[in-house]
């Protein structure tokens, strides 16, 4: 009787100890579930893009497009998400869409695209529609709490095709089970003790979710149990589609790096470089072959190991009559169609959703990130970003080749592109593995700019009224007393030295002598100011090694300093973010575009002719053979001392582009800023959408023909090589010899200038 | 891109009629008044602006034509789309919708960056708002592109103008409305 007492109250005190237990791990399963499930990441959109009669876009791009958003061929455009090709037309259903400043009906619209530009845009009824924003592009996912950006996605998002395999592949009995499988436990014990080792699993999908919360990978009896319990708990809990869709998004999938790859949307990212949406049959296949051991079935180390367990589970969708034999034969032939070397391929932008995430941060309380829900409109445009992002690998990898001395470290790059009248951020690559997030060296890599200081010099000696494109500087040595008391005593790259020579020679040629006599004649107070009147936070050191570029900023903020160049003398901030709104689709915040004029558009005018000299016979000229013919850009190299950093910065009329090139650890690259950077440049420049620079000569201003050699005023009769440069009105140009030859103008000049004095006070 | 006259012999030889006939040529473009010269002075017979007697053309032309001169009048018709966009803005205006007005200039300036016409827009959304500052830093935006045309160049100014005069700044909106009236042709 006692005994049986004893016997009770034991066995009544253990039951309460694992009541106390099971409430324990319900909490904390539960806590851990609700905390990833009802985080609604913050969705990232691209700029979406803009159809109109007369845009330049090819019919392949524009179908990549469709694909991209998710738009699915088909025989009749009636359903949304749906698109018919006939030659060069398109039909397509656009979905309802919420843009952050209105909400869209699905349309259906036709668009005929003849010679790579939009020739006729109507709509279902064949009335013309003059402008029409496709969806934006879903380019990321930011949880605000974890500061991890994750492709994560909703169940609507989840092809049916990938749970369906999911269950067949690692857990059968998924929809019936209570979190635990018993019976396929025995029998993968019993299948192991056969084999003398682990061949079998009996882990249902929840299990492996359990584990993969708490990232223990002990293979304890005890720590079996407390799984099985969660498991146990977390079924009980919350509906089969919940744990699916959680265990989609949470799966460890792969290893880049430092950085987990973790979900089925990242993954998709990662191996394929596409969204899951558009994955194929045999593509879904291998993720899901991936899930039983990323690192066992990597698809990258282990191609041979990962394809035979990719058609494994391609023949048992055959046999559980998911897809036909057929369709799993033909998916069994394709290859493993992974996407790049080891690199995410486009679609995936760590450095431009670093930058969204830091302004956000800058401009949000946390309350407001964390409610959850959040719709980012950004100003990315994939089509300039991946245009970034293949010039840049591409002439990386060209230049590591032609290295005469190999080196194990490979060269890195950074490039940002801007739209200049907007200030929005188009493109943004933080380095070489473009998909990597790591290092962002766009905005944290603050390195020498060498000679990209001279326009804003330039500018400041224009601005003086002193100086024009024809005023003659001296290109000869110059000794500059520093402060210690010690001289200095700069040199040009070539070692020569060229006498005098007019102001835009020195520009277009980056003469660095000339540069220091022009700046130390201006003054070393006015040319630091300029740099913060274009844009820089801080002001430089009022040093004269600032007049050759000793100046350490990030690639982002030199972009910021030529965006005001390349805006015609206005300043207006560089921004990532357009808008927020929230998940019901109220706006939060716009970042609207604000300009202000921060220089005399007249002088900036000057100087951006001169960039134009640049690229036409300076040191930008290299990128003629890559540019369509005639189109007019404007740009400036910078080499930093012993070849370290090499830049480029040019605009056309539409897109400013900053360039580096360099080394991490800083050593020389022996590339100029016209051997390196002004190649990854030009091919940007060359290979996508842009337009001339259009720059209109104000009204203050006058054209005059000199001699480049000399800056004299000639003409191409009696000098050799002559070109038109903007000065202010009346501007004293003197006459080459020889070259007085053409009376008429020389009056018409003179008349000119002496009529200009009696108007002008 | 425009192009750079090449026509030099042409040109010398009218500018040399010109000269014995002592007319005024029929300019490229005429603005009646240089922005920084509020009242045109009319200009006496043989006038010919600086731009008349364009140098000859370069022999050599190793690259596209650099940014040309004279400018002519520039053609302000916006396309379409553009159109379309200030249109919605106009009458998101109207309904106190500034946000949303300002958002379909912005997508029009991507197509037409560089439209006077458009930024003088956007600078009459930013006055409607109440934000006078950004109003005038627009319409000297517009100014920065009106070059060759007049009615942008006086619709900007008027733009300033008005931008003043919601800030008190008297003396200045109306030497902003003299240069905005001198500009109409009439």
């Amino acid at each position: 009787m006692l005994l049986l007492r004893i016997g009770l109250a034991s066995v009544a005190i253990l039951a309460a100890f694992f009541a106390i237990y099971v409430a324990y791990l319900d909490r904390v399963v539960t806590q851990q579930f609700e905390g990833r499930r009802w985080t609604l990441p913050a969705q990232v959109f691209a700029q979406p893009i803009d159809l109109y009669v007369g845009q330049s876009i090819s019919g392949a791009v524009f179908e990549q497009e469709l694909k991209r958003l998710g738009y699915q061929q088909a025989a009749q455009a009636d359903r949304p998400g749906t698109y018919r090709r006939r030659g060069n037309r398109f039909d397509f259903m656009s979905r309802r869409v919420q843009f952050w400043d209105e909400t869209r009906d699905p349309q259906l619209i036709a668009v005929t695209l003849e010679a790579g530009t939009v020739s006729a845009l109507e709509d279902g009824a064949g009335a013309e529609v003059p402008i029409f924003r496709l969806d934006p592009l879903l380019i990321g996912s930011i949880f605000p709490i974890h500061g991890e950006d994750r492709v994560v996605l909703t169940p609507e998002e989840i092809p049916p095709m990938l749970p369906a395999a999911l269950k067949i592949v690692e857990d059968r009995k998924f929809d019936s089970h209570f979190g635990i499988d018993p019976i396929a436990i025995l029998r993968a014990m019993f299948a192991n003790l056969r084999a003398g080792r682990i061949v079998q699993g009996g882990s249902t999908l929840t299990q492996q979710l359990v584990k993969s919360y708490f990232l223990d990978s002990r293979q304890t009896l005890g720590r079996k149990v407390e799984e099985a319990l969660m498991a146990v708990i977390l079924d009980a809990r919350f509906e089969k589609t919940d744990l699916m869709t959680a265990y989609i998004n949470e799966i460890h999938l792969g290893q880049d790096g430092q950085r987990a790859i973790h979900g089925f949307g990242l993954a998709s990212q990662y191996y394929f470089g596409k969204p899951l949406s558009e994955l194929q049959l045999h593509e879904v296949a291998l993720l899901v072959a991936v899930a039983r051991g990323p690192s066992y079935y990597n698809p990258r180390r282990s191609a041979t190991r990962a394809l035979e367990r990719r058609n494994l589970v391609l023949q048992l969708l055959a046999e559980y009559e998911v897809i036909t034999p057929k369709e799993a034969e033909v998916a069994i032939k394709r290859p493993l169609g992974l996407a790049g070397d080891g690199r995410i391929a486009a679609g995936y932008y760590p450095a431009f959703l670093d930058f969204v995430r830091r302004t956000l941060r800058r401009d949000y309380r946390e309350e407001d990130l964390t409610e959850g829900g959040l719709k980012i409109f950004t100003t990315l445009d994939p089509l300039v970003q991946a245009g970034a992002e293949s010039a840049l690998t591409a002439e990386l990898e060209r230049l590591d080749k032609a290295r005469k001395k190999q080196r194990k470290e490979s060269l890195e790059g950074v490039v940002v592109v801007t739209a200049p009248q907007s200030g929005d951020v188009s493109a943004m690559v933080g380095g070489r593995r473009v998909g990597f997030d790591g290092f962002n060296r766009a905005l944290d890599a603050k390195r020498s700019i060498g000679s990209l200081v001279k326009p804003v010099i330039y500018l400041a000696a224009v601005e003086t009224g002193r100086y024009n494109a024809a005023s003659i500087v001296d290109d000869s040595p110059i000794e500059v007393k520093l402060a210690n008391g010690q001289k200095w005593r700069p040199q040009n790259i070539t070692q020569e030295t060229f006498g005098p020579v007019p102001v835009v020679r020195a520009l277009s040629q980056s003469m660095n002598l000339a540069t220091v006599h022009l700046g130390m004649d201006v003054g070393l107070p006015l040319v630091a100011q300029e740099f913060t009147k274009m844009g820089l936070e801080k002001e430089p050191a009022r040093l004269p090694a600032l007049l050759l570029g000793a100046l350490d900023v990030s690639p982002l903020e030199v972009a910021q300093i030529y965006n005001g160049l390349a805006n015609g003398g206005f300043r207006t901030p560089l921004r990532a973010v357009r808008a927020v709104v929230d998940a019901q689709g109220k706006p939060l915040q716009a970042f609207p575009l604000e300009i202000a004029q921060l220089a005399d558009p007249a002088a900036v005018y000057q100087v951006n002719r001169m960039l134009v000299e640049v690229m036409n016979r300076g040191t930008g000229r290299a990128a003629r053979a890559r540019l369509p013919p005639g189109l007019v850009v404007a740009g400036k190299t910078g080499t930093s001392s012993d070849y370290r950093d090499s830049w480029f910065a040019g605009f056309s009329g539409s897109h400013l582009a900053v360039v580096w090139v360099g080394y991490d650890d800083n050593s020389p690259t022996g590339l100029t800023g016209s051997s390196g950077a002004l190649a990854v440049w030009s091919q940007l420049m060359g290979s996508m959408n842009t337009s001339s620079l259009d720059l209109f000569l104000p009204e203050t201003l006058e054209e005059a023909t000199i001699e480049y050699k000399s800056g004299l005023r000639a003409n191409s009769e009696c000098a050799a090589d002559v070109l038109n440069v903007a000065v202010p009105h009346g501007a004293t140009i003197e006459q080459k010899p020889g070259c007085e030859g053409n009376v008429l103008e020389n009056l018409g000049q003179r008349i000119g200038g002496f009529l200009e004095g009696m108007i002008r006070p | 891109m425009r192009q750079y006259a090449r026509t030099p012999l042409l040109l010398s030889l009218l500018t040399a009629i010109a000269l014995l006939a002592g007319c005024v040529l029929p300019a490229p473009y005429s603005p009646p008044a240089p922005p920084p010269a509020p009242v045109p002075v009319p200009p006496p017979a043989e006038t010919i602006p600086p731009v008349q007697a364009p140098p000859p053309a370069p022999v050599v032309q190793p690259t596209p034509a650099p940014p040309a001169a004279p400018p002519p009048v520039r053609a302000r018709a916006l396309n379409p789309a553009a159109r379309t966009l200030v249109a919605q803005a106009q009458t998101q205006v109207a309904a106190g919708n500034y946000a949303v007005a300002a958002a379909n200039l912005e997508r029009a300036l991507r197509i037409e960056p560089d439209s006077a016409q458009l930024w003088i827009e956007m600078g009459k959304v930013r006055q409607a708002e109440g934000n006078f500052a950004q109003a005038e830093n627009m319409g000297r935006k517009a100014l920065s592109l009106a070059t060759g045309d007049p009615r942008s160049q006086s619709a900007a100014w008027r733009l300033i103008a008005e931008s003043y005069r919601s800030r008190k700044r008297v003396q200045e909106a109306r030497d902003a409305d003299v240069r905005a009236e001198a500009l109409l042709p009439n």
